[in-house]
């Protein structure tokens, strides 16, 4: 016991801890704790890297907190005014949502007047100031968008079986039997983890009928018209025609569904075109890695969601702001964290950087991938369907994928949709479901 | 205890008890054979290549340790108090802190974010350190007290009549007697505060002030989740609690045979 | 739990230790207390954690749980049928274990510490091995296809099998307190006893039942109680395992304050939760106590 009291005094002296220093701050430095979920260390590192070659005086630290728990610990985090600079926000509700936070982050219109110009608007996605207004204040200035509403395919896979690419229903159902006879996956989802399931819905009930999915959203159609009733159906279907794998409900898009396309288990997948810098050899040899797969990289190319509701409507993209940087209104470093969030999101080199990862379509109209930069896992199959791919992402219109969704609306669809899947609930009183909750919101 | 006579019988018991165990190291083995998946042994440089495994360990050091610390101190004064001294409502003081043991952490979260904001103690060690001692406390005084209680006061009668004050009868007798049940408080307490996630998620803001079990969120983007890494960022994180219990397991058993709730 | 001092004549049973059990007190009541009072207050509120000014809105949050909220009554019937089945099976298997390991058999040490290391591992390690094991990429998965079973691995995607799934995991984790206390009160049953029982011929069987189980009787509320506490807070493993799902297959009410008050920001509606999860979890503790009373009179 000696020995412990001894230890006792030492670790009493251990006990007195202070918080952070901060350190005085004008616009070209400071430091700048910058939180956020994506694209992810060691990205996000080298995002820093190329700003310091701009401004060497502003030390930026990259917070990275899961997705599931950003909420959880951003808001505390801002509500006490402490080690909060710059966050990334969300347009929408699932995580980070801009119109929970946007009380607690400054308006950067005059910051990025003084970048871009009066006509910044011209200059700038429209979805990076539409979803990141909130009461005629710009609060974050979006930094990339991602779309979805294609299934990306493994095209090794489909040549070595001999598979015809499924364009409707029927064709599917039989790519996904004659893939399982080969001991394959055919699609594979993740519909334990609901955003990726709305992702799939709203490509259902946009080839049904184009575009009532946003209006339903917007509260301009109800949830209990027919066209989404019969989204529900076929939603549904997919449950029971073999198409979704068995078990698909207790598996979450990431990790099990990305690991099991990344190790050729599964030939098919729903994800959006942040799924394209797996086209990059790199990136994809991390992410096969990372499924505790040895393969080597293999041909992946999106393809349009297959027609199941023979209306013969496809080729439906829907997007928005994947994330913006906001800059926390009680920062003492409000000055450096804006230089950062508007070079980050509107600065040629650093939206040039972002179209590059492929990771996001950047914000900044003017920043393009430079494709002949960019070397693909197969650029002769490839190159070309990438580049109409982000195309085709650019071009969807006004089809938001999440923006529209507040927090208890994303709770109720992401209840309905596996209540429907697992057959707890019918689609009928699934769509009255979503209409109840539409119905209270705010 | 059991007497066991015949080989057969003794074979058959050994065999029982392998069958019995196997299903409590499989997710043991899947957890290893995880962490070597893809890349094998890779992914344990990749955990270290992050930087801030040493900052990340060193701080879950500090925090179980001041929180082992102040939950000693504070059960093993207040079991003696409880076994041993005179207390005006003695049973209700002790209601009080059992009620204390229903509470789920994640109601502390709000309240405790509030004033630690107001206190200035956001985003240091000891908003974390603070509620996981309460949260460990009204366990190990439960232990405490059932422990001291089997102590015969006649060990304390004769301190007495040396002239020994309260205190030196504390600290001469009492603490070297409860040797065995300070170790099961130090496993249960390292156990709960090692594995920490929720208030250290919370409360700590500074990237340098992160503790071992948020190390899995490097690996965790919006678009992708490391599997593999996190799993060899488990093994390492599990390996110091183990390496603990191992060193104290004698005494923990020991402290917890006399302790044991009755 | 029996705390009343045997010999009562001692003259240190005259000193006031008030002093001495203060410091716990202040520090329990301090921070707990304080926080059960604020939750108390928080619960009659509309707030969101961020706007200035909450809307106080009575007991609306309350009664909007007990009447108009399926998902407060799924996450408190998932509560009690995980409380039966991972109390009854736990305990069972470390009752076995203790016995087993009380008789002389080889490798003992080795096999207290493997039960014991899941009780020491955090829920937030381990959560992503078990959903690894029970996916299709697992461990589980590959020795079904060795041995040509023909299963498939999908449990956690069925309602119905998914929260059996965690209370498997919570069995698998809790084992080892449950072994360890019931190994400890064997250790103080009287030998005398045992070997009066052996020279009547009762087998080791009989001794088991009608001897060393009567005797572990007080472990067995302890543990009653630690479970009912236990499961009445459980939120590490569904959230981190099944989110709840699939469609609150698996909600409990540790998960659903989580996702009320973090995630959807409704934090008075949380705190309503809490503070009837609270009520919950003191009637379950002093149930079990008077029952345990009651049978010993």
């Amino acid at each position: 016991m000696k020995k412990g009291r001894i230890i006792v005094g030492a670790l009493v002296a251990l006990m007195v801890m202070v918080g952070t220093v901060l350190a005085s701050s004008s616009e070209t430095s400071g430091t700048v704790v910058w939180w956020g979920w994506t694209p992810g260390s060691p990205m996000n590192e080298q995002y820093i890297a190329q700003f310091n070659k701009v401004y060497p005086n502003i030390k930026v630290i990259w917070k990275q907190i899961a997705i599931a728990d950003y909420d959880a610990a951003i808001r505390p985090a801002l509500a006490s005014g402490q080690g909060v600079d710059a966050f990334q926000v969300s347009a929408g509700s699932g995580n980070g949502g801009i119109h929970v936070y946007a009380g607690q982050a400054i308006d950067l219109t005059n910051a990025v007047k003084k970048a871009l110009g009066d006509n910044y608007k011209d200059k700038l996605g429209k979805a990076a100031i539409t979803t990141m207004t909130v009461n005629g204040q710009l609060k974050a200035l979006g930094v990339g968008s991602v779309y979805a509403g294609n299934l990306w395919i493994n095209q090794d896979l489909f040549n070595k079986y001999n598979v015809k690419v499924p364009t409707n229903l029927n064709e599917w159902i039989t790519a996904c039997k004659v893939f399982k006879e080969h001991g394959i996956i055919g699609f594979v989802q993740g519909a334990g983890q609901g955003p990726f399931d709305m992702d799939t819905f709203h490509a259902i009930a946009d080839n049904v009928s184009p575009g009532t999915f946003t209006k339903a959203t917007r509260g301009e159609v109800k949830w209990t018209n027919d066209s989404i009733v019969k989204a529900l159906e076929l939603w549904k279907g997919l449950f029971s025609n073999g198409i979704m794998q068995s078990g698909a409900l207790g598996l979450q898009q990431y990790p099990e569904a990305n690991n099991l396309f990344m190790s050729q288990k599964a030939a098919m997948v729903m994800m959006g075109s942040w799924y394209t810098s797996n086209c990059l050899p790199d990136t994809m040899k991390a992410a096969i890695g990372s499924a505790s797969s040895t393969k080597q990289p293999f041909t992946m190319v999106p393809i349009d969601f297959p027609d199941i509701a023979g209306t013969g409507k496809t080729g439906s993209m829907f997007g928005d702001l994947d994330y913006a940087t906001a800059v926390s209104a009680s920062s003492k470093n409000i000055m450096a964290a804006t230089t950062f969030a508007v070079w980050l999101g509107t600065s040629q080199q650093g939206q040039q950087m972002i179209a590059n990862s492929l990771n996001v379509i950047p914000s900044l109209k003017s920043a393009t991938q430079d494709w002949s930069k960019i070397k693909l896992v197969n650029p002769k199959k490839q190159n070309d369907a990438i580049k109409n791919y982000t195309k085709k992402a650019m071009n969807s219109g006004d089809n938001p994928r999440f923006a529209d969704i507040n927090a208890d609306m994303n709770q109720a669809m992401i209840d309905v949709l596996a209540g429907v899947a697992a057959g707890t609930i019918t689609p009928k009183d699934g769509a009255a479901q979503l209409e109840a909750a539409q119905g209270s919101r705010k | 205890m059991f007497e066991i006579k015949s080989l057969k019988s003794k074979v058959v018991l050994q065999i029982i008890l392998l069958i019995l165990t196997i299903p409590y190291v499989i997710p043991l083995v899947q957890m290893f054979l995880g962490s070597i998946g893809g890349t094998g042994f890779l992914n344990y440089k990749a955990v270290w290549d992050t930087g801030v495994v040493p900052i990340y360990f060193k701080n879950s050091f500090i925090i179980s340790a001041s929180v082992i610390l102040l939950v000693y101190i504070f059960s093993m004064t207040a079991g003696f108090a409880f076994a041993k001294l005179h207390i005006f409502g003695k049973e209700m003081f002790f209601w009080v802190f059992l009620v204390a043991l229903t509470l789920p952490e994640v109601i502390l979260l709000s309240p405790l974010f509030v004033t630690f904001q107001k206190m200035q103690l956001f985003n240091t060690f000891l908003a974390v350190i603070l509620p996981i001692a309460a949260l460990q406390l009204p366990f190990t005084i439960l232990l405490a007290r059932t422990f001291d209680n089997g102590i015969p006061n006649e060990l304390m009668e004769a301190a007495k009549i040396d002239g020994a004050s309260v205190f030196r009868t504390f600290w001469d007798i009492i603490l070297p007697l409860t040797k065995p049940i300070a170790s099961s408080i130090v496993v249960l307490t390292l156990i709960g505060s090692w594995n920490e996630y929720l208030l250290p998620l919370v409360f700590l803001q500074s990237p340098n002030m992160k503790t071992v079990t948020l190390l899995p969120q490097y690996f965790q983007g919006e678009f992708s989740n490391d599997q593999t890494k996190i799993l060899a960022a488990a093994v390492l994180t599990a390996i110091p609690v183990i390496v603990v219990y191992l060193f104290l397991q004698k005494n923990f058993e020991k402290g917890m045979s006399a302790g044991a709730l009755k | 739990m029996k705390n009343k001092t045997k010999n009562k004549t001692s003259r240190f049973t005259k000193i006031n230790g008030l002093l001495w059990i203060l410091p716990a007190f202040v520090f329990v009541v301090g921070i707990i207390y304080y926080s059960i009072f604020y939750t108390f207050n928080l619960s009659t509120l509309n707030w969101n954690g961020l706007d200035p000014i909450p809307i106080k809105v009575g007991i609306s949050n309350y009664t909007k749980a007990l009447f108009s909220d399926w998902i407060f009554w799924k996450a408190i019937k998932n509560t009690i049928v995980y409380f039966l089945i991972t109390f009854l099976i736990q305990n069972f298997l470390g009752f076995i274990f203790a016995a087993i390991l009380h008789t002389k058999v080889k490798l003992a040490t080795l096999h207290k510490v493997l039960i014991f290391i899941p009780t020491i591992l955090a829920p937030a390690t381990m959560a992503p091995v078990f959903r690894l094991l029970f996916s299709p990429q697992g461990m589980l998965q590959n020795i079904f296809n060795t041995l040509h079973l023909g299963i498939t691995v999908d449990w956690l995607a069925n309602p119905n099998s998914a929260l059996f799934i965690l209370m498997i995991v919570a069995i698998w984790e809790f084992t080892g307190m449950s072994f360890i206390l019931y190994y400890a009160a064997m250790s103080q049953i009287d030998k005398e006893m045992l070997e009066a029982a052996h020279l009547d011929g009762a087998g080791n069987f009989r001794t088991l039942l009608s001897i060393v189980l009567p005797n572990c009787k007080g472990t067995t509320v302890s543990l009653a109680m630690l479970g009912i506490i236990g499961a009445l807070k459980t939120f590490d493993i569904p959230y981190l395992i099944t989110t709840g799902g699939p469609y609150h297959a698996t909600e409990f009410l540790g998960t659903y304050i989580y996702t009320q008050g973090i995630k959807q920001a409704h934090l008075g509606y949380a705190a309503a939760i809490s503070v009837m999860l609270l009520i919950l979890a003191i009637c379950g503790a002093i149930l079990i106590n008077r029952v345990n009373k009651g049978d010993a009179k």
